[in-house]
């Protein structure tokens, strides 16, 4: 039955092209983050003796920067910097978004009533001041920084996990489990949680071209982790010199700018795929 | 007798992307002036196909449909252009549909929407003019004259279908479909709707066709029945006659699985073994022969034609006299 | 009816505190889904609910089996309260108590497999003592409600199953848990006619042979009688009558079962009924009475049926209605 699964997972990558390019391009940045050292031409943590140099030139095809590191292999490195932070932090936003809507949801009543109002003062602080205070405060190591980018972001999940719950616990299989004495626990994870997190996963999966940009955000503003390699800070070291070696900027934006592409289109696929009224097979 | 509607050979094919779903075949039946006929068969049968077929409601895209319904004696409503369909519905055929308080506009009056559907056919009438005319109707289904300035969230379920039966009489069409339009209601209000709809025809001269899944509102309210499964009609002829003595095994075992509401007990209730055929598969045989307890040899080689008997009675079964 | 009943419900009421017109009228008022409700069903007995809907049968399913919380009154099983059961050993009264639902398309989660639906409750509540045990009998009880292969079954997903093969699961499920007492809530009125019959006699059969008691709500009359040895008919959250099921079908007391049987619709076209027709549609349960909550719509209605509610009248030892006209 497992077959079964996966054939219809196929077809729904199939039928979506925004979904099969978002798959295509985070297969293609998984090669690069395992294959990294093979790809790149140099280590890009060494301090080279070619400074500032230009595209192609003395064999290092983006140029290098100001410590004379090569922006090619930086740019390829960087990939894992990029990815674990969208994976990691937005796994934290995800699972916590599910327990904690998920509860408020199915539980209801004063439980609901809580946590919902903490929902909403979440929703509306300003999240890139609170990021940027936390990690001015406690440091700017990247465990930080996705952390602090998790706990900020899992209201928009809770939200939605809620809204999912509150509509599972009036449906015939929640009752019958309950009528069959399954405790609130097993009901929340065997019946509520399976059934209504695809939208989570969609959002999730969105979370993590946020993620992406709030990291980049932070190393701009020099409250990365130094001892990185990291997109964000290649363009916040690169730009005192944007005017003599506009490469180094230009080149880490790109790779930005593609790998949040990659993440949004994956979401957004997810998002149309999962939705019923897109998929009425699945009804 | 004026015959209203007479279908021959009428099939309904939808396309799919991978295969072609036969969701009526073949169907054939006659309705004359004052009848009103049953159309009963369980879901997935067809039924509400093949009166949408009638009215032309398909998505003519994904659906090809081929035979005749020749109605009032002279015109084909299947060959006939959209247009020509569109100046015909409403004014000589109308339907009236399951949820039809669904189909009335919750921001407007009654009298709003009348007006409107009024107008599409006889764009000249004054408003007193319909005022009188759907008064008129709305005292023939036993709603009062107040009904006509309310709005629709302001009634219940019960008086919303009674409006909706009242709008599709308007034009006093020749020919009303219903299409499950009692099956929502509780069993009090439809049993009387059901009781206001014959009496309505004795007045009006109406026919009429009635979709449902259920043999008891056939008995109740028709003179005629056609029993639908798997898109063909396996036995169609008088109420009377079928409930008495139904001739096809597929009948009987319908019969038998509904308890009657009075009287000693007829024994255990039986039910039909087995599931629909894949309608996407032409079969060779009768459609039914699997799920027949009777089945011989000859059921799943060859087809049945229609054997007429008795008092118009039609049945597709190649033991029909048998039974 | 000198014997003690199984399953006694006692003053059981439900009213939903009414939310609207709060500003202008600060009376509070109450929808009575259910009105003191009073019924008692013997071992192996099986109990017919009728009424419309929104007359609360459903309602009152949900309350023996505290799906939802009365708001008084109480339920004893063999003299047991089930309202002290819930509260000390959850796990003895949900085994004790099963609901079998209207809807056994909805009834099973989707991303499980019948293998998982079915272990789970047993693993639950310690029946068998291994997995290859449990399956064995999940197997076992499949096969002996008609579902073969059972292996093949058990590996199948919920939407890969007809409507009448999962509300036999839905069945077979309830009664693993080997119940006392079960309510079954419209457990047809979705299915096709042609499988109906063999859902119920399957029902029936299981019901016999473990001796189960059985309440059985439904608003196809003459479904119920078939079924039930005795029937209950609601109105508005209230019993209005309670007799043997041919007793009250044939020989209805309480106006409102009279009309409720005269509009029913018979497969018999020659069956001729006696006419009595109702005015107005059913009410609202909000804050009905003080009369009988029939009266404004019955035709036998006079000045007292307005001011109080009827007593208990009984038309014979096992037959009763409250109604003060009839006779």
């Amino acid at each position: 039955m497992k077959n079964n699964r996966l054939t219809i997972a196929a077809q729904a990558v199939k039928s979506n092209r925004q979904l099969m390019a978002g798959c295509i391009g985070v297969l293609a940045l998984l090669v690069l983050m395992i294959a990294a050292p093979l790809i790149s031409t140099e280590d890009p943590t060494i301090y080279g003796p070619d400074v500032l140099n230009g595209l192609g030139e003395n064999g290092h095809i983006l140029g290098t920067n100001h410590l004379g590191q090569d922006v090619y292999s930086m740019i390829i490195y960087g990939v894992r910097t990029s990815v674990k932070v969208a994976v990691i932090s937005a796994m934290i936003s995800g699972i916590l978004g599910v327990l904690i809507g998920g509860a408020a949801g199915f539980l209801g009543g004063k439980v609901d009533v809580i946590i919902s109002e903490i929902i909403n003062v979440f929703m509306m602080l300003p999240t890139f001041f609170l990021i940027l205070l936390i990690v001015a405060l406690f440091g700017n190591s990247l465990t930080n920084v996705m952390i602090v980018i998790g706990i900020t972001t899992w209201p928009g999940n809770a939200k939605l996990m809620r809204a999912q719950a509150l509509s599972l616990r009036e449906r015939v299989f929640v009752k019958s489990a309950e009528a069959m004495g399954e405790t609130k626990r097993q009901i929340l994870f065997k019946y509520i949680i399976p059934n209504g997190i695809f939208p989570v996963i969609a959002n999730t999966t969105l979370g993590m071209a946020n993620a992406i940009l709030t990291e980049a955000g932070l190393s701009f503003l020099g409250l990365g982790d130094p001892s990185i390699i990291s997109w964000g800070q290649m363009i916040y070291a690169g730009k005192q010199y944007i005017t003599s070696a506009w490469w180094i900027c230009a080149f880490s934006g790109i790779a930005i700018i593609i790998a949040v592409l990659i993440f949004y289109m994956l979401g957004d696929g997810l998002n149309k795929v999962m939705d019923p009224r897109y998929n009425k097979r699945r009804a | 007798m004026k015959e209203i509607l007479r279908v021959e050979d009428l099939n309904v094919t939808y396309q799919t992307k991978s295969k072609s779903i036969y969701a009526v075949r073949n169907a054939a039946f006659t309705i004359n002036q004052g009848d009103s006929m049953g159309v009963v068969g369980e879901s997935g049968s067809g039924k509400s196909t093949l009166a949408m077929a009638v009215l032309r409601l398909h998505d003519e895209k994904y659906t090809e449909i081929t035979g005749r319904a020749v109605f009032d004696e002279d015109r084909d409503l299947i060959s006939m252009s959209q247009t020509d369909m569109d100046e015909l519905r409403w004014k000589e055929i109308s339907v009236v549909f399951q949820r039809a308080m669904n189909s009335l506009s919750p921001v407007h009056r009654i009298r709003q929407q009348v007006e409107d559907i009024y107008r599409i056919h006889e764009p000249k009438a004054s408003r007193e003019e319909i005022r009188e005319r759907m008064i008129s109707l709305l005292k023939l289904v036993n709603l009062p004259e107040r009904v006509y300035d309310l709005y629709p969230h302001e009634m219940s379920g019960g008086m919303l279908q009674r409006t909706a039966i009242a709008i599709s009489l308007l034009h006093n069409p020749k020919l009303i479909v219903f299409d499950e339009a009692t099956t929502a209601l509780d069993v009090v209000t439809q049993g009387q709707i059901l009781k206001e709809i014959v009496e309505m025809e004795k007045t009006l001269n109406m026919t009429r066709i009635m979709i449902t899944h259920d043999m008891s509102v056939v008995a109740e309210s028709c003179n005629k029945i056609a029993v639908m499964y798997a898109g063909e009609l396996l036995e169609t002829g008088m109420v009377k006659d079928i409930f008495k003595k139904p001739c096809h095994p597929y009948t009987q075992g319908l019969i038998k699985s509904f308890p009657a509401l009075k009287g000693g007990h007829h024994g255990k209730l039986t039910s039909i073994p087995g599931n629909l055929p894949d309608l996407s598969v032409s079969c060779k045989g009768c459609i039914f022969a699997d799920r027949c307890d009777r089945a011989e040899k000859k059921c799943f080689e060859e087809k049945p034609s229609y054997k007429a008997m008795q008092n118009g009675r039609n049945v597709a079964c190649h033991f029909a006299e048998e039974m | 009816m000198s014997e003690k009943p199984y399953v006694s419900v006692e003053n059981i009421s439900k009213w939903y505190p009414y939310k609207g017109d709060k500003l202008i009228n600060h009376e509070k008022k109450f929808i009575k889904a259910n009105d003191d409700i009073n019924l008692s069903i013997q071992k192996g007995e099986i109990l017919g609910v009728i009424g419309e809907s929104g007359c609360g049968k459903s309602t009152l399913g949900k309350l023996l089996t505290r799906l939802e919380t009365p708001t008084a009154g109480d339920c004893l099983i063999n003299g047991v309260s089930t309202k002290e059961l819930i509260k000390n050993d959850m796990k003895a009264f949900r085994r004790s108590v099963q609901i079998i639902f209207q809807n056994p398309f909805d009834t099973f989660t989707p991303r499980d497999t019948i293998e998982q639906i079915l272990l789970r409750p047993l693993k639950n509540h310690n029946i068998g003592n291994s997995k290859e045990e449990r399956r064995k009998l999940c197997i076992e009880r499949l096969e002996e409600g008609g579902l073969v292969p059972g292996e093949d079954i058990m590996k199948r997903y919920p939407h890969e199953l007809s409507g009448g093969q999962l509300q036999r699961i839905s069945i077979i499920r309830a009664m693993l848990l080997d119940p006392e007492f079960i309510v079954a809530d419209e457990p047809v009125s979705m299915l096709d006619v042609s499988v109906r019959a063999e859902i119920i006699n399957m029902l029936l059969d299981l019901a016999k042979l473990h001796n189960t008691a059985v309440m059985f709500i439904s608003h196809d009359i003459a479904l119920t009688r078939y079924i039930s040895d005795n029937i209950a008919v609601m109105y508005l959250g209230k019993v209005v009558e309670y007799g043997k099921a041919d007793e009250v079908v044939n020989n209805p007391g309480h106006p409102y079962t009279k009309a409720l049987i005269s509009n029913c619709a018979s497969i018999d076209p020659d069956d001729e009924r006696e006419e009595i027709s109702i005015t107005g549609e059913p009410p609202t349960p909000l804050d009905p009475g003080p009369g009988c909550y029939f009266a404004p719509r019955c035709f036998m209605a006079c000045e007292k049926c307005l001011k109080e509610y009827p007593d208990k009248k009984n038309l014979s030892d096992t037959h009763w209605i409250t109604c003060m006209n009839a006779e």
